[in-house]
């Protein structure tokens, strides 16, 4: 006897009709999914620029300020957002009905904070990643310039912010403007403007993106060489601008580099004298070696020794190995010692070694001697 | 009831007889040495761990900076005791030796050599007899003069490490790095001839505490220092023990 049927006729049927409808059901909907961005409807943008594409629409604020509430048509279609059909109401989540609701924000800056929290709702991971950062450390400290996503992004026509790559670096330009002219005037900056360099270090290469820590504290300068060894340290990167990769290696064997890797593994945020990098060769205005105006330049070099060391006369800037290793051209002292070295340190340990083992030798050989007759 | 035992003894002398010990060393010499091996260890005790800063088991003993701060005046401290023992040992050694109150026998001459290549051919079953000596064996000469040499050494480099600014006042900068790479190199060198070669001189091939007693018995004198041994007993109309005992050189 074959065994019943665990379907019945008319369900396998069924089963099989909805296989058929889903399968071309999701066909349809891959089909009809619109390829370029710039189909995109955008139905409500169009509602809303109705109103806001008119350049006199602005509101008075509690705080006297008048914030314009235009928003250029061709501004707003640029806007990374609106070509990938993200709408109007996805930021602005308060205003879902005509009349809108009463602005509760005294002024434009308060306004602009508040929108901080709506790009929080797809960008949550870099979000949480700025509440960390030195920006908002100064919000807490009642900082209500210290910039948020849209400070940066901008609001209406975010795009991407790498853009062309220096775009970075002038966007926290926009309020570090003394630092960014520094920068501008470095080598890195130089060729970062001048021919669109893309191996140079812009501002967040340093300083993060969106978790900017404090480069003022302690941490942040005993573990800084290590920023720079990111790229000084790249024998193949190095190679292309004729620069020497073992700069971080020899700088790690010099007095100033062993007392920084103490602090670094000991006592990371306890004050501490030596130098790295930065303190000889400038932060952001670090110039090459060769540069007239270079603090490391032979002509500098006492005046950046001179920092740390006040009492330093004109012979003590040879003290100083200059990343180098030892050669008989440039550091000819070093260079002998650490020859007589090595065959000093060896010929006394052989000869204390050889002499001693001998003397063992012939006292065991004399003892066995004696006791047998 | 002591009364008898002593007169006890003293009617059988064979079995109280004190072994003779000749001077070798002075107090002073002996404090000498006690200051030097003091400040040594300290010195190298304290200098090890700055040498291997990066290191783990430096890290460990350098835990905090103050830590670090202790070292290095610890380290300073003993370099000044050192310094002062030096000092004094060549400002009285010096004085006497001009004014001939002090026999010149530390200094190296032909004799020491010639004791040194017989000494070879002793180690290598080439002779029979090991060379006689005199106060100090050529072997005691070479731990004397290595670790003076390495004292200046360490000394100079020492200080120019400790005042590096006041030196490039007079002297070119390159010796900064010089003088560490010296100084560092060194301290190991002086580590490893000393607990090879003096330690087994004076600890494992016999025990010589003569640097802490200030004397050497008659036997030790007559067998290692043979020379010396005739020479005080000729000099100071000292008699020889009365069972002449064959010198036995092996």
């Amino acid at each position: 006897m074959a065994a019943p049927d665990r379907f019945p006729l008319n369900l396998r049927r069924n089963f099989i009709y909805s296989v058929i409808v889903l399968f071309f059901g999701i066909l349809f909907l891959f089909a009809y999914t619109p390829v370029d961005a710039g189909d995109k409807l955008q139905e409500t943008e169009h509602y809303c620029l109705s109103c806001h594409n008119n350049p006199d629409l602005s509101v008075q604020l509690p705080d006297g300020e008048t914030l314009s509430l235009y928003i250029p048509t061709e501004i707003i279609e640029h806007s990374i957002h609106s070509q990938q059909g993200i709408e109007c109401e996805a930021c602005h989540t308060q205003i879902k009905t005509y009349p809108h609701p009463e602005i509760e924000y005294k002024n434009s800056r308060e306004l602009s904070r508040s929108y901080y929290l709506s790009c929080r709702k797809c960008h949550s991971a870099n979000y949480e990643k700025t509440l960390d950062s030195m920006h908002a450390e100064a919000a807490e400290a009642g900082d209500m310039d210290a910039p948020v996503c849209t400070d940066c992004h901008g609001a209406h026509d975010v795009s991407s912010p790498d853009e062309p790559r220096s775009l970075i670096s002038k966007t926290c330009g926009k309020c570090h403007d003394e630092i960014y002219e520094e920068y501008l005037g470095s080598i890195h900056g130089g060729m970062l403007v001048d021919e669109d360099n893309p191996d140079v270090p812009v501002c967040t290469d340093c300083h993060g993106v969106h978790n900017i820590s404090d480069p003022g504290s302690e941490l942040f300068h005993v573990q800084s060489p290590d920023l720079c060894a990111s790229c000084h340290a790249d024998a193949e990167l190095m190679e292309k601008y004729g620069l020497s990769p073992n700069v971080y290696d020899l700088y790690e064997l010099s007095w100033h580099g062993v007392d920084i890797a103490v602090f670094k593994a000991m006592w990371p945020t306890i004050h501490h004298e030596s130098a790295v990098c930065t303190d000889c060769h400038g932060i952001h205005d670090m110039l090459a070696s060769s540069d007239p105006d270079s603090r490391v330049n032979p002509d500098n070099l006492l005046n950046t020794c001179r920092k740390c060391h006040p009492d330093a006369g004109p012979n003590w800037t040879s003290a100083w190995t200059g990343h180098h290793e030892i050669s008989l051209e440039r550091t000819p002292y070093l260079y002998y010692v650490d020859r007589f070295y090595i065959s000093f340190s060896r010929l006394i340990l052989w000869l204390s070694a050889v002499y001693v083992a001998l003397q063992i030798f012939r006292s065991i050989v004399n003892r066995v001697r004696r006791s047998t007759p | 009831m002591s009364a008898d035992m002593n007169s006890e003894r003293l009617k059988s002398p064979a079995v109280v007889q004190v072994e003779r010990t000749f001077p070798r060393f002075t107090v002073g010499q002996r404090w000498e040495h006690w200051l030097l091996f003091l400040s040594v260890t300290a010195l190298l005790l304290t200098g090890l761990p700055q040498k291997y800063r990066a290191a783990a088991w430096s890290l460990q003993i350098l835990s905090t900076p103050s830590r670090v701060n202790l070292v290095r005046q610890i380290h300073h401290i003993s370099a000044i005791v050192l310094l002062l023992v030096v000092v004094y040992h060549l400002a009285r050694n010096l004085y006497l030796l001009l004014r001939k109150q002090l026999p010149a026998s530390i200094f190296p001459n032909s004799q020491d050599f010639r004791n040194a290549w017989q000494m070879i051919k002793y180690l290598l079953f080439l002779s029979r007899d090991k060379p006689l000596y005199g106060k100090y064996n050529f072997e005691q000469k070479f731990t004397y003069w290595f670790l003076f040499l390495t004292i200046g050494v360490m000394g100079i480099t020492g200080l120019v490490n400790w005042f590096p600014v006041q030196v490039t006042r007079i002297l070119p900068g390159a010796v900064i790095p010089a003088a560490r790479l010296a100084h560092s190199t060194e301290a190991i060198v002086i580590a490893i001839f000393v607990l090879i070669w003096h330690v087994y001189h004076v600890h494992i091939e016999r025990l010589n505490l003569s640097i802490f007693t200030g004397r050497l018995g008659e036997d030790e004198m007559r067998k290692h220092h043979t020379l010396e041994y005739e020479r005080l007993l000729e000099g100071n109309n000292i008699s020889p023990p009365e069972e002449e005992a064959e010198l036995d050189v092996q």
